[in-house]
Protein backbone atom coordinates (compact mmCIF):
# COMPACT_ATOMS: atom_id res chain seq x y z
CA UNK A 1 0.00 0.00 0.00
CA UNK A 2 2.84 2.44 0.54
CA UNK A 3 3.06 3.38 -3.80
CA UNK A 4 1.84 6.27 -3.79
CA UNK A 5 2.36 6.16 -8.23
CA UNK A 6 -0.85 4.36 -8.26
CA UNK A 7 -3.50 7.09 -9.45
CA UNK A 8 -6.90 5.09 -7.81
CA UNK A 9 -6.61 4.31 -4.12
CA UNK A 10 -10.22 3.83 -4.52
CA UNK A 11 -10.03 0.87 -7.32
CA UNK A 12 -7.09 -1.22 -5.21
CA UNK A 13 -9.81 -0.72 -2.29
CA UNK A 14 -12.70 -2.05 -4.09
CA UNK A 15 -10.96 -4.96 -5.29
CA UNK A 16 -9.53 -5.78 -1.95
CA UNK A 17 -13.18 -6.20 -0.83
CA UNK A 18 -14.69 -8.15 -3.85
CA UNK A 19 -11.90 -10.40 -2.78
CA UNK A 20 -12.38 -10.64 1.13
CA UNK A 21 -16.19 -11.37 0.15
CA UNK A 22 -15.26 -14.37 -1.60
CA UNK A 23 -13.39 -15.51 1.40
CA UNK A 24 -16.50 -14.59 3.63
CA UNK A 25 -18.74 -16.77 1.53
CA UNK A 26 -16.06 -19.58 1.34
CA UNK A 27 -15.58 -19.03 5.44
CA UNK A 28 -19.65 -19.58 5.93
CA UNK A 29 -19.52 -22.52 3.22
CA UNK A 30 -17.43 -24.00 6.15
CA UNK A 31 -18.71 -23.05 9.16
CA UNK A 32 -22.10 -23.78 8.31
CA UNK A 33 -21.23 -27.25 7.99
CA UNK A 34 -20.74 -27.82 11.64
CA UNK A 35 -23.97 -26.55 12.49
CA UNK A 36 -27.41 -28.38 11.98
CA UNK A 37 -29.80 -25.78 12.72
CA UNK A 38 -29.92 -22.30 11.60
CA UNK A 39 -28.93 -19.15 13.71
CA UNK A 40 -32.43 -17.54 15.27
CA UNK A 41 -32.37 -14.05 17.01
CA UNK A 42 -34.63 -14.94 20.60
CA UNK A 43 -36.36 -11.77 20.09
CA UNK A 44 -35.27 -9.95 17.34
CA UNK A 45 -35.81 -5.63 17.42
CA UNK A 46 -39.31 -4.60 15.82
CA UNK A 47 -39.50 -2.62 13.03
CA UNK A 48 -39.74 1.06 14.52
CA UNK A 49 -43.19 2.47 15.80
CA UNK A 50 -43.56 6.29 16.41
CA UNK A 51 -46.81 6.18 19.50
CA UNK A 52 -48.71 8.93 18.16
CA UNK A 53 -47.08 11.75 16.53
CA UNK A 54 -43.01 12.61 16.22
CA UNK A 55 -43.72 15.56 18.15
CA UNK A 56 -45.93 14.00 21.03
CA UNK A 57 -44.26 13.23 23.89
CA UNK A 58 -43.28 9.43 25.30
CA UNK A 59 -46.13 8.46 27.61
CA UNK A 60 -45.34 9.22 30.93
CA UNK A 61 -46.01 5.60 33.18
CA UNK A 62 -48.50 6.20 36.48
CA UNK A 63 -46.68 6.45 39.31
CA UNK A 64 -46.43 3.45 41.22
CA UNK A 65 -43.77 3.86 44.50
CA UNK A 66 -43.94 0.03 45.38
CA UNK A 67 -42.45 -1.01 42.16
CA UNK A 68 -40.35 2.45 41.78
CA UNK A 69 -39.13 4.14 44.94
CA UNK A 70 -40.02 1.85 47.66
CA UNK A 71 -38.87 -1.28 45.97
CA UNK A 72 -35.47 -0.17 45.42
CA UNK A 73 -34.82 1.17 49.10
CA UNK A 74 -36.11 -2.07 50.18
CA UNK A 75 -33.87 -3.70 47.76
CA UNK A 76 -30.94 -1.80 49.21
CA UNK A 77 -31.97 -2.18 52.86
CA UNK A 78 -31.48 -5.83 51.92
CA UNK A 79 -28.34 -6.04 50.24
CA UNK A 80 -27.06 -4.07 52.98
CA UNK A 81 -28.09 -5.85 55.58
CA UNK A 82 -26.49 -8.94 54.07
CA UNK A 83 -22.92 -7.84 54.57
CA UNK A 84 -23.37 -8.07 58.55
CA UNK A 85 -25.52 -10.83 58.64
CA UNK A 86 -22.82 -12.90 56.50
CA UNK A 87 -20.13 -11.17 58.78
CA UNK A 88 -22.07 -11.86 62.35
CA UNK A 89 -21.09 -15.82 62.83
CA UNK A 90 -17.55 -15.49 61.83
CA UNK A 91 -16.81 -12.58 64.23
CA UNK A 92 -18.83 -13.87 67.13
CA UNK A 93 -17.24 -17.34 66.87
CA UNK A 94 -20.60 -19.38 67.22
CA UNK A 95 -24.08 -20.11 65.75
CA UNK A 96 -27.35 -18.70 66.59
CA UNK A 97 -29.88 -20.77 64.86
CA UNK A 98 -31.70 -17.39 64.50
CA UNK A 99 -29.41 -15.19 63.14
CA UNK A 100 -28.82 -18.70 60.58
CA UNK A 101 -32.42 -18.34 59.79
CA UNK A 102 -32.43 -14.62 59.55
CA UNK A 103 -29.35 -15.15 56.68
CA UNK A 104 -31.23 -17.68 55.04
CA UNK A 105 -34.67 -15.61 54.70
CA UNK A 106 -33.02 -12.34 53.64
CA UNK A 107 -30.35 -14.57 50.76
CA UNK A 108 -34.10 -15.84 49.86
CA UNK A 109 -35.35 -12.16 49.39
CA UNK A 110 -32.16 -10.62 48.12
CA UNK A 111 -32.19 -13.38 45.05
CA UNK A 112 -35.67 -13.15 44.78
CA UNK A 113 -35.70 -9.03 44.02
CA UNK A 114 -32.69 -10.35 42.07
CA UNK A 115 -34.24 -12.28 39.48
CA UNK A 116 -37.39 -10.13 39.37
CA UNK A 117 -35.09 -7.24 37.85
CA UNK A 118 -33.80 -9.48 35.42
CA UNK A 119 -37.32 -10.81 34.20
CA UNK A 120 -38.02 -7.26 34.08
CA UNK A 121 -34.87 -6.33 32.12
CA UNK A 122 -35.39 -9.26 29.78
CA UNK A 123 -39.07 -10.29 29.04
CA UNK A 124 -40.61 -6.82 28.66
CA UNK A 125 -44.33 -7.03 29.48
CA UNK A 126 -44.98 -4.25 26.95
CA UNK A 127 -43.85 -6.92 24.19
CA UNK A 128 -44.17 -10.38 25.78
CA UNK A 129 -47.08 -10.22 28.16
CA UNK A 130 -47.78 -13.66 28.49
CA UNK A 131 -44.18 -14.92 29.07
CA UNK A 132 -43.49 -12.07 31.77
CA UNK A 133 -46.50 -13.57 33.70
CA UNK A 134 -45.36 -17.24 33.65
CA UNK A 135 -41.86 -16.15 34.17
CA UNK A 136 -42.72 -14.15 37.22
CA UNK A 137 -45.09 -16.91 38.21
CA UNK A 138 -41.91 -19.34 38.18
CA UNK A 139 -40.45 -17.06 40.09
CA UNK A 140 -42.90 -17.02 42.65
CA UNK A 141 -43.00 -20.98 42.63
CA UNK A 142 -39.06 -20.88 42.90
CA UNK A 143 -39.08 -19.03 45.33
CA UNK A 144 -41.62 -20.91 47.61
CA UNK A 145 -39.71 -24.00 46.95
CA UNK A 146 -36.16 -23.18 48.20
CA UNK A 147 -37.86 -21.08 50.95
CA UNK A 148 -39.57 -24.75 52.31
CA UNK A 149 -35.82 -26.36 51.50
CA UNK A 150 -34.46 -24.60 53.39
CA UNK A 151 -36.51 -24.17 56.34
CA UNK A 152 -36.68 -27.76 56.25
CA UNK A 153 -32.72 -27.96 56.04
CA UNK A 154 -32.72 -24.96 58.84
CA UNK A 155 -35.10 -27.01 61.19
CA UNK A 156 -34.38 -30.58 60.75
CA UNK A 157 -30.32 -30.27 59.51
CA UNK A 158 -27.00 -28.47 60.60
CA UNK A 159 -28.33 -25.27 58.94
CA UNK A 160 -26.49 -23.14 56.31
CA UNK A 161 -23.57 -21.49 58.03
CA UNK A 162 -22.48 -24.73 59.93
CA UNK A 163 -23.33 -26.72 56.10
CA UNK A 164 -20.62 -23.92 54.47
CA UNK A 165 -17.81 -24.47 57.02
CA UNK A 166 -18.48 -28.06 56.86
CA UNK A 167 -17.85 -27.95 52.86
CA UNK A 168 -14.97 -25.40 53.42
CA UNK A 169 -13.18 -27.50 55.14
CA UNK A 170 -13.89 -30.67 53.97
CA UNK B 1 -5.17 24.22 9.05
CA UNK B 2 -5.12 26.86 6.68
CA UNK B 3 -2.43 24.40 4.57
CA UNK B 4 -4.99 21.39 4.87
CA UNK B 5 -7.95 23.83 4.04
CA UNK B 6 -5.96 25.20 0.66
CA UNK B 7 -5.35 21.86 -0.40
CA UNK B 8 -8.61 20.44 0.27
CA UNK B 9 -9.96 23.63 -1.79
CA UNK B 10 -7.83 22.72 -4.44
CA UNK B 11 -8.72 19.08 -5.27
CA UNK B 12 -12.40 20.40 -5.06
CA UNK B 13 -11.39 22.32 -7.68
CA UNK B 14 -10.36 20.08 -9.68
CA UNK B 15 -13.28 17.59 -9.63
CA UNK B 16 -15.27 17.87 -12.44
CA UNK B 17 -18.80 18.73 -11.23
CA UNK B 18 -19.96 21.68 -12.71
CA UNK B 19 -21.50 23.68 -9.79
CA UNK B 20 -18.21 23.43 -8.59
CA UNK B 21 -15.81 24.50 -11.25
CA UNK B 22 -17.93 27.16 -12.00
CA UNK B 23 -16.63 28.23 -7.85
CA UNK B 24 -13.49 27.93 -8.86
CA UNK B 25 -13.36 29.97 -11.89
CA UNK B 26 -14.38 32.69 -9.39
CA UNK B 27 -12.54 32.85 -6.45
CA UNK B 28 -14.58 35.44 -5.03
CA UNK B 29 -17.49 33.25 -4.21
CA UNK B 30 -15.52 30.53 -3.36
CA UNK B 31 -15.93 30.29 0.86
CA UNK B 32 -13.01 30.18 2.84
CA UNK B 33 -9.40 31.39 2.82
CA UNK B 34 -7.85 29.19 0.59
CA UNK B 35 -5.42 30.57 -2.39
CA UNK B 36 -5.50 28.70 -5.23
CA UNK B 37 -1.51 28.79 -5.63
CA UNK B 38 -0.70 28.51 -1.97
CA UNK B 39 -2.34 25.00 -2.34
CA UNK B 40 -0.65 23.68 -5.66
CA UNK B 41 2.78 24.37 -3.82
CA UNK B 42 1.23 22.79 -0.80
CA UNK B 43 -0.48 20.08 -2.65
CA UNK B 44 3.23 19.45 -4.52
CA UNK B 45 5.05 19.41 -1.02
CA UNK B 46 2.73 17.12 1.08
CA UNK B 47 3.07 14.60 -2.40
CA UNK B 48 7.23 14.52 -1.97
CA UNK B 49 6.59 13.50 1.47
CA UNK B 50 5.59 10.17 2.49
CA UNK B 51 2.03 9.09 1.91
CA UNK B 52 0.76 8.46 5.36
CA UNK B 53 -2.52 6.26 4.41
CA UNK B 54 -5.34 5.76 6.95
CA UNK B 55 -8.10 3.27 5.75
CA UNK B 56 -11.87 3.84 7.05
CA UNK B 57 -14.29 1.27 7.01
CA UNK B 58 -17.59 2.94 7.34
CA UNK B 59 -21.17 1.58 8.12
CA UNK B 60 -23.33 2.08 5.23
CA UNK B 61 -27.11 0.79 3.99
CA UNK B 62 -29.29 2.43 1.43
CA UNK B 63 -32.91 2.86 2.73
CA UNK B 64 -33.95 3.19 -1.39
CA UNK B 65 -33.17 -0.51 -1.92
CA UNK B 66 -33.69 -1.61 1.60
CA UNK B 67 -33.64 -5.47 0.58
CA UNK B 68 -29.44 -4.95 0.49
CA UNK B 69 -27.88 -6.14 3.60
CA UNK B 70 -25.86 -3.06 5.27
CA UNK B 71 -22.13 -3.35 4.56
CA UNK B 72 -18.95 -1.86 5.52
CA UNK B 73 -16.91 -0.09 2.87
CA UNK B 74 -13.32 1.39 2.80
CA UNK B 75 -12.03 4.47 2.41
CA UNK B 76 -8.05 5.07 2.36
CA UNK B 77 -6.98 8.67 3.05
CA UNK B 78 -3.52 10.42 2.98
CA UNK B 79 -3.38 11.65 6.67
CA UNK B 80 -0.47 14.46 5.61
CA UNK B 81 -3.72 16.24 3.58
CA UNK B 82 -6.17 15.30 6.15
CA UNK B 83 -7.26 17.64 9.09
CA UNK B 84 -6.19 16.11 12.69
CA UNK B 85 -10.32 14.90 13.81
CA UNK B 86 -12.74 11.85 12.06
CA UNK B 87 -14.76 14.31 11.32
CA UNK B 88 -12.22 15.96 8.81
CA UNK B 89 -11.44 12.90 7.28
CA UNK B 90 -15.31 12.31 7.17
CA UNK B 91 -16.15 15.44 5.39
CA UNK B 92 -12.53 14.69 3.02
CA UNK B 93 -14.55 11.46 1.76
CA UNK B 94 -17.29 12.64 1.34
CA UNK B 95 -16.15 15.38 -0.93
CA UNK B 96 -13.58 13.47 -2.81
CA UNK B 97 -14.29 10.04 -2.83
CA UNK B 98 -17.98 8.91 -2.45
CA UNK B 99 -20.53 11.91 -2.02
CA UNK B 100 -23.32 9.28 -1.30
CA UNK B 101 -21.26 9.03 2.25
CA UNK B 102 -24.29 10.17 4.71
CA UNK B 103 -23.56 11.73 8.14
CA UNK B 104 -24.89 14.09 10.12
CA UNK B 105 -22.48 17.38 11.46
CA UNK B 106 -22.66 21.22 12.02
CA UNK B 107 -20.49 22.93 14.04
CA UNK B 108 -17.23 20.55 13.97
CA UNK B 109 -16.17 21.60 17.71
CA UNK B 110 -18.35 19.75 19.65
CA UNK B 111 -21.43 21.93 20.57
CA UNK B 112 -23.88 20.57 18.89
CA UNK B 113 -24.15 16.97 19.05
CA UNK B 114 -24.86 16.33 15.98
CA UNK B 115 -21.72 13.84 14.60
CA UNK B 116 -22.14 11.48 17.24
CA UNK B 117 -21.20 8.01 16.51
CA UNK B 118 -19.58 4.90 17.10
CA UNK B 119 -15.59 5.28 16.10
CA UNK B 120 -13.78 1.97 16.99
CA UNK B 121 -16.28 0.62 19.12
CA UNK B 122 -16.65 3.96 21.37
CA UNK B 123 -19.61 6.51 20.94
CA UNK B 124 -18.24 9.62 20.42
CA UNK B 125 -18.44 13.00 18.54
CA UNK B 126 -16.74 12.43 15.36
CA UNK B 127 -15.56 15.99 15.72
CA UNK B 128 -13.94 15.28 18.46
CA UNK B 129 -11.73 12.07 18.06
CA UNK B 130 -8.82 12.42 16.94
CA UNK B 131 -7.28 9.74 13.97
CA UNK B 132 -4.68 7.93 15.53
CA UNK B 133 -1.67 8.97 13.79
CA UNK B 134 0.70 6.47 15.47
CA UNK B 135 -0.58 3.29 14.11
CA UNK B 136 -1.99 2.40 11.00
CA UNK B 137 -4.91 0.18 12.08
CA UNK B 138 -7.81 0.63 9.86
CA UNK B 139 -10.54 2.56 12.21
CA UNK B 140 -14.51 1.36 12.14
CA UNK B 141 -17.25 3.94 11.71
CA UNK B 142 -20.53 2.94 12.99
CA UNK B 143 -23.91 5.08 13.84
CA UNK B 144 -25.22 4.84 16.81
CA UNK B 145 -25.68 1.00 18.85
CA UNK B 146 -28.93 -0.02 18.87
CA UNK B 147 -31.01 2.64 16.85
CA UNK B 148 -32.61 2.60 14.12
CA UNK B 149 -31.01 3.84 10.82
CA UNK B 150 -31.87 6.58 8.29
CA UNK B 151 -29.05 6.21 6.29
CA UNK B 152 -25.45 4.94 6.71
CA UNK B 153 -24.00 6.98 9.88
CA UNK B 154 -27.54 8.66 10.37
CA UNK B 155 -29.44 7.36 13.65
CA UNK B 156 -33.63 7.79 14.14
CA UNK B 157 -33.32 9.38 17.59
CA UNK B 158 -37.11 10.00 17.31
CA UNK B 159 -37.88 8.41 20.46
CA UNK B 160 -35.00 10.02 22.05
CA UNK B 161 -36.51 13.64 21.18
CA UNK B 162 -39.94 11.86 22.21
CA UNK B 163 -38.69 11.30 25.58
CA UNK B 164 -36.89 14.09 26.37
CA UNK B 165 -40.19 16.42 25.68
CA UNK B 166 -42.03 14.22 28.58
CA UNK B 167 -39.80 15.09 31.09
CA UNK B 168 -40.72 18.96 30.72
CA UNK B 169 -37.59 20.62 29.90
CA UNK B 170 -38.27 23.92 31.14
CA UNK B 171 -38.87 26.15 34.32
CA UNK B 172 -42.25 25.55 35.98
CA UNK B 173 -43.27 27.71 38.29
CA UNK B 174 -46.53 29.24 39.28
CA UNK B 175 -45.24 32.27 41.71
CA UNK B 176 -43.67 35.33 40.55
CA UNK B 177 -40.69 36.28 41.68
CA UNK B 178 -41.30 38.52 44.88
CA UNK B 179 -39.48 41.85 43.25
CA UNK B 180 -41.15 41.15 39.97
CA UNK B 181 -37.47 41.03 38.04
CA UNK B 182 -35.78 37.86 36.99
CA UNK B 183 -35.77 34.68 39.26
CA UNK B 184 -32.59 34.39 41.19
CA UNK B 185 -30.86 31.70 42.78
CA UNK B 186 -27.93 32.18 44.80
CA UNK B 187 -24.09 31.01 43.96
CA UNK B 188 -24.34 27.66 45.50
CA UNK B 189 -27.90 27.22 43.77
CA UNK B 190 -26.41 27.71 40.61
CA UNK B 191 -23.44 25.75 41.56
CA UNK B 192 -25.52 22.73 41.83
CA UNK B 193 -26.18 22.78 37.75
CA UNK B 194 -22.94 22.85 36.76
CA UNK B 195 -21.94 19.28 35.16
CA UNK B 196 -25.87 19.08 34.15
CA UNK B 197 -26.61 22.16 32.00
CA UNK B 198 -23.42 21.56 29.79
CA UNK B 199 -25.16 18.06 28.28
CA UNK B 200 -26.11 18.56 24.49
CA UNK B 201 -28.21 15.84 24.29
CA UNK B 202 -25.79 14.01 21.43
CA UNK B 203 -27.54 10.37 22.52
CA UNK B 204 -23.65 8.90 22.99
CA UNK B 205 -24.46 7.74 26.68
CA UNK B 206 -28.62 6.57 26.06
CA UNK B 207 -26.75 4.62 23.21
CA UNK B 208 -23.98 2.90 24.97
CA UNK B 209 -26.58 1.77 28.16
CA UNK B 210 -27.22 -1.65 27.69
CA UNK B 211 -30.88 -1.15 29.77
CA UNK B 212 -31.71 1.01 26.80
CA UNK B 213 -30.51 -0.53 24.59
CA UNK B 214 -33.31 -3.37 25.98
CA UNK B 215 -35.54 -0.89 27.34
CA UNK B 216 -35.85 2.26 25.01
CA UNK B 217 -39.47 1.96 25.08
CA UNK B 218 -40.18 2.28 28.87
CA UNK B 219 -36.83 3.13 30.09
CA UNK B 220 -35.59 6.92 29.76
CA UNK B 221 -31.46 6.55 29.56
CA UNK B 222 -28.86 8.51 31.25
CA UNK B 223 -29.06 11.72 28.98
CA UNK B 224 -32.65 12.26 29.86
CA UNK B 225 -32.14 11.55 33.31
CA UNK B 226 -29.66 13.64 33.88
CA UNK B 227 -31.81 16.15 32.15
CA UNK B 228 -34.69 15.41 34.30
CA UNK B 229 -32.07 16.01 37.42
CA UNK B 230 -31.35 19.31 35.86
CA UNK B 231 -34.51 20.14 36.72
CA UNK B 232 -35.29 18.63 39.41
CA UNK B 233 -31.64 20.22 41.21
CA UNK B 234 -32.88 23.45 39.57
CA UNK B 235 -33.88 25.65 43.26
CA UNK B 236 -36.09 27.69 40.66
CA UNK B 237 -38.24 24.88 39.88
CA UNK B 238 -42.05 24.08 41.67
CA UNK B 239 -42.81 21.52 40.34
CA UNK B 240 -40.10 19.26 41.74
CA UNK B 241 -42.74 16.43 43.76
CA UNK B 242 -44.09 16.02 40.43
CA UNK B 243 -41.12 15.46 38.44
CA UNK B 244 -40.80 12.90 40.73
CA UNK B 245 -43.31 11.22 41.03
CA UNK B 246 -43.33 11.18 37.00
CA UNK B 247 -40.02 8.99 37.35
CA UNK B 248 -41.36 7.01 40.53
CA UNK B 249 -42.25 3.79 38.78
CA UNK B 250 -40.41 0.25 37.64
CA UNK B 251 -39.44 1.29 34.31
CA UNK B 252 -38.46 4.94 33.92
CA UNK B 253 -35.43 5.40 36.29
CA UNK B 254 -35.30 2.13 37.74
CA UNK B 255 -33.68 0.00 34.55
CA UNK B 256 -30.72 1.92 35.35
CA UNK B 257 -28.16 -0.85 37.04
CA UNK B 258 -25.09 1.39 37.30
CA UNK B 259 -23.30 0.13 34.22
CA UNK B 260 -21.90 3.95 34.02
CA UNK B 261 -21.26 2.92 30.60
CA UNK B 262 -22.32 6.77 30.18
CA UNK B 263 -20.21 8.11 32.46
CA UNK B 264 -17.33 6.39 30.46
CA UNK B 265 -18.09 7.41 27.14
CA UNK B 266 -19.59 11.21 27.71
CA UNK B 267 -17.72 13.33 24.76
CA UNK B 268 -18.13 16.09 27.34
CA UNK B 269 -16.77 14.91 30.40
CA UNK B 270 -20.52 14.52 32.04
CA UNK B 271 -21.33 12.18 34.85
CA UNK B 272 -24.84 10.80 34.03
CA UNK B 273 -24.48 7.57 36.21
CA UNK B 274 -23.86 10.11 39.03
CA UNK B 275 -27.24 12.11 38.34
CA UNK B 276 -28.94 9.03 37.89
CA UNK B 277 -27.37 7.87 41.20
CA UNK B 278 -28.17 11.11 42.95
CA UNK B 279 -32.24 11.10 41.41
CA UNK B 280 -32.46 7.54 43.44
CA UNK B 281 -31.18 8.71 46.80
CA UNK B 282 -33.65 11.75 46.68
CA UNK B 283 -36.63 9.20 46.01
CA UNK B 284 -35.27 6.67 48.48
CA UNK B 285 -37.03 8.22 51.72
Amino acid sequence: MASIARSSLLRQVASARLASQHSVIANAARASAFHTTARRDILPPLPQRVQGTVNDAAPVPPTSPSHGSYHWTFDRLVAGSLIPLTVAPFAAGSLNPTLDALLCATILIHSHTGFQNIIIDYVPAYRTPRARKLFMWGLNAATAVVGLALYEFETTDVGITEAIKRIWTA
Amino acid sequence: MASLRSSASLLLSAASRPALRAAAAAPAAVRGMAQVTDGQQQNMMASNDKAKLKTFQIYRWNPDTPTEKPRMQSYTLDLNRTGPMVLDALIRIKNELDPTLTFRRSCREGICGSCAMNINGTNTLACLCRIPAEDNAEMKIYPLPHTYVVKDLVPDLTQFYKQYKSIKPYLQRETPAPDGKEYRQTKADRKKLDGLYECILCACCSTSCPSYWWNSEEYLGPAILLQSYRWLADSRDEKTAERRDALNNSMSLYRCHTILNCTRTCPKGLNPGLAIAQIKKEMAF
